[in-house]
């Protein structure tokens, strides 16, 4: 029997859907399930942790957890791996994720696999499959270690409604501080906007829109269609957006089921972000624009035109 | 102080990837600096020019790497360093790390900065692996790195909550990310002085090594494949009057696609 323990996903003491995804398809693969939760004040999570399809609910709770620090953080899924005797770790796509699991995999001496698609038990040999170079292309990979860590792809898996897992909660002492790497201050990011990852429509926003005037107006689209509003690199490189709304390589990977582009050329980095969304609309004024390559529909006009005019239809159809 | 960058030579992720029978078509591939390790070489050199430092790069992997290495000594790398060992191309990133650890340790180095991935592997754990090894603090998906004195860093990295500030006690590595800076074009003088400069090349036993020891004999796992991605078509184009288009893409999207 394989032991799976998934880290939670946790953001602003809010347990992320990525959680329920993970464990699903570790009880799809046959697997005997746990979760990790590391935080403050997290303790509350339990029970959703046992929702979301865990039999064992590991938790490090301790106010010196409450901003996010690798080396404790780490440390922390460490004991619960070696205390569940897991033969797999997995992450959430997330920067704590990306972080942590190179740590983990050293100290458990297992394999480490970054952003994984897919994941096969077959006999005593794990496969799986993940994207490379720029996501253009995909590798099969033979897990050769006793155990693997690894980071799932967002949008990777799919919750199954009907797990469900059972209470069983085992509190783990709290790590000790980084003294080394002291994170002194924490910066948030603006609160009670959609969170990108969640979104079910995403509308992003590109050089196109030249300024801060032409941002507004893409972000009242957004708005109109309570969607997430996003951004290639150029606009946060211009200082217009924040760096969290960058979608790609470096930013967010997104796999709504609507994409919108607006002035967005399609850079591969840019791409490697999105060109899992079930359908993609570009708004874009040149005909040539490599986004129509990979946009279901594509609107070829000037985007001051063209989002007014969206909204407006947009507006009809919601009346 | 004294700064290691490291450096590996990626396929050019712009140009097209074919895949035959479960292997990269080698035919048409070009071989560049792997762009995040351009923002940690100027990160390097920016050092360099606000406090004085000694910066050395490292790069690992068989056959001709002097074009790189050329390339980063004209943005202002002052050294480099080229393992060049034809076991290396079965290496993964923790093996990477171990070559890495050992050119550390042969140095006196206080600050490791690294991409914060490879271009070729998007692993982006060598570093990360590396600080393990070390058993020194490091910082991942750095955006800023201010020097306090010759035993302090502070730098700020991108997380899921937000900017983290990060009081760093040195020897440290710190990983970097694309939003770090805007890599240097250098200039013509810099690129006549690079044609000069020396280029230690060494294969693992020069460094004092083997493959073996570095664990590339027992990897921890392996690519047994490659797969084509699954290509997104083009779908759909329109070009006209503005009003009437519009109001036709939206009519599909609620119609035909239903995502409205
Ligand atoms: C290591 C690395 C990592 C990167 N990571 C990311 C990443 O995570 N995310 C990301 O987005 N980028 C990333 N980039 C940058 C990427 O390569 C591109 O530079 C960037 O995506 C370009 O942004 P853009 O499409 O907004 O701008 P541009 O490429 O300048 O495109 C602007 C588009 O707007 C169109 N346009 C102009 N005016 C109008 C108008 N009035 N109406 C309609 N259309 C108009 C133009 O035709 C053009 O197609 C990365 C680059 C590197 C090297
Ligand atoms: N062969 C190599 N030579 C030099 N540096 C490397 C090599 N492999 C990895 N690195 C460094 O480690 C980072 C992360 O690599 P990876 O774990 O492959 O994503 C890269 O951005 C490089 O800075």
């Amino acid at each position: 029997m394989t032991n799976i323990l998934v880290v939670a996903d946790i953001k602003q003491g809010v347990l992320k859907g990525s959680t329920a995804e993970l464990l699903s398809k570790a009880r799809a693969l046959g697997a005997s399930t746990a979760t990790v939760a590391v935080g403050s004040n997290i303790a509350g999570l339990a029970s959703q942790l046992a929702a979301a399809g865990s039999d064992t609910q590991y938790i490090v709770d301790d106010p010196s957890l409450e901003i996010f620090s690798a080396k404790p953080f780490a440390e922390a899924v460490v004991k619960a791996a070696r205390e569940f005797n897991a033969d797999m770790v997995w992450f959430g796509f997330s920067e704590s994720g990306k972080a942590a699991a190179p740590r983990v995999a050293v100290q458990l001496e297992a394999a480490c696999a970054n952003e994984i698609t897919d994941a096969a038990i077959d006999g005593d040999t794990v496969h799986i499959v993940r994207p490379a170079i720029a996501n253009k292309v995909l590798q099969k990979v033979k897990i050769n270690a006793p155990k693997l860590v690894a980071v799932v792809r967002a949008g990777a898996f799919e919750a199954d409604p009907e797990i469900a897992g059972k209470e069983n909660v085992v509190t783990l002492d709290p790590p000790e501080k980084d003294m080394k790497a002291v994170v002194r201050e924490l910066i948030s990011d603006a609160s009670g906007e959609i969170d990108l990852a969640d979104a079910d429509i995403v509308v992003s926003v590109g050089r196109g829109a030249k300024d801060k005037a032409g941002v507004d107006l893409v972000k009242g689209l957004a708005e109109d269609l309570a969607a997430g509003f996003g951004s290639s690199r150029a606009m946060v490189d211009a200082g217009f957006m924040a760096h969290n709304k960058q979608v790609g390589q470096t930013g967010k990977i997104v796999a709504p089921s609507l994409y919108i582009a607006v002035g967005i050329s399609g850079a591969i980095q840019h791409l490697a972000g999105m060109n899992g969304s079930k359908v993609i609309l570009a708004v874009n004024k040149d005909p040539e624009a490599p986004i129509f390559n990979v946009a279901d529909f594509g609107i070829v006009g000037d985007l001051f035109d063209v989002i007014p005019l969206l909204k407006e239809e947009i507006k009809k159809i919601r009346a | 102080m004294k700064i290691l960058t490291t450096v590996k030579k990626v396929v050019d992720v712009e140009l097209n990837i074919h895949v035959e029978n479960g292997a990269i078509v080698e035919k048409g591939l070009q071989y560049v600096i792997n762009a995040w390790d351009e923002n940690a070489v100027e990160a390097a050199v920016q050092i360099n020019e606000s406090h004085k430092a000694e910066t050395t790069l490292v790069t690992l992997g068989s056959g001709d790497h002097t074009d790189i290495i050329r390339k980063c000594y004209a943005m202002g790398i002052d050294n480099g360093i080229h393992i060049d060992d034809p076991a290396l191309e079965k290496a993964d990133s923790a093996t990477f790390a171990k070559v890495i650890q050992k050119i550390y340790e042969a140095g006196d180095y206080s600050l490791v900065i690294t991409g914060k991935q490879a271009q070729d592997t998007d692993a982006g754990q060598a570093g990360i692996m590396l600080g393990e090894f070390l058993e020194i603090p490091c910082v991942s998906n750095v955006i800023e790195i201010k020097v306090i004195d010759d035993t302090h860093i502070q730098v700020s990295r991108l997380g899921d909550a937000g900017t983290e500030i990060v009081d760093v006690t040195l020897p440290a590595v710190v990983t970097v990310s694309d939003s770090i800076n805007e890599p240097r074009l250098p200039a013509m003088r810099g690129i006549m002085m690079a044609k000069k400069k020396k280029i230690t090349v060494m294969d693992l036993a020069g460094l004092g090594t083997s493959f073996e020891e570095v664990g590339g004999t027992a990897l921890k796992s392996e690519v047994t494949a490659f797969m084509a991605q699954e290509k997104r078509k083009g779908g759909q184009k329109f070009e006209g009057d503005p009003a009437e288009v519009t109001a036709k893409v939206v009519q599909l999207l609620v119609n035909e696609a239903k995502v409205l």
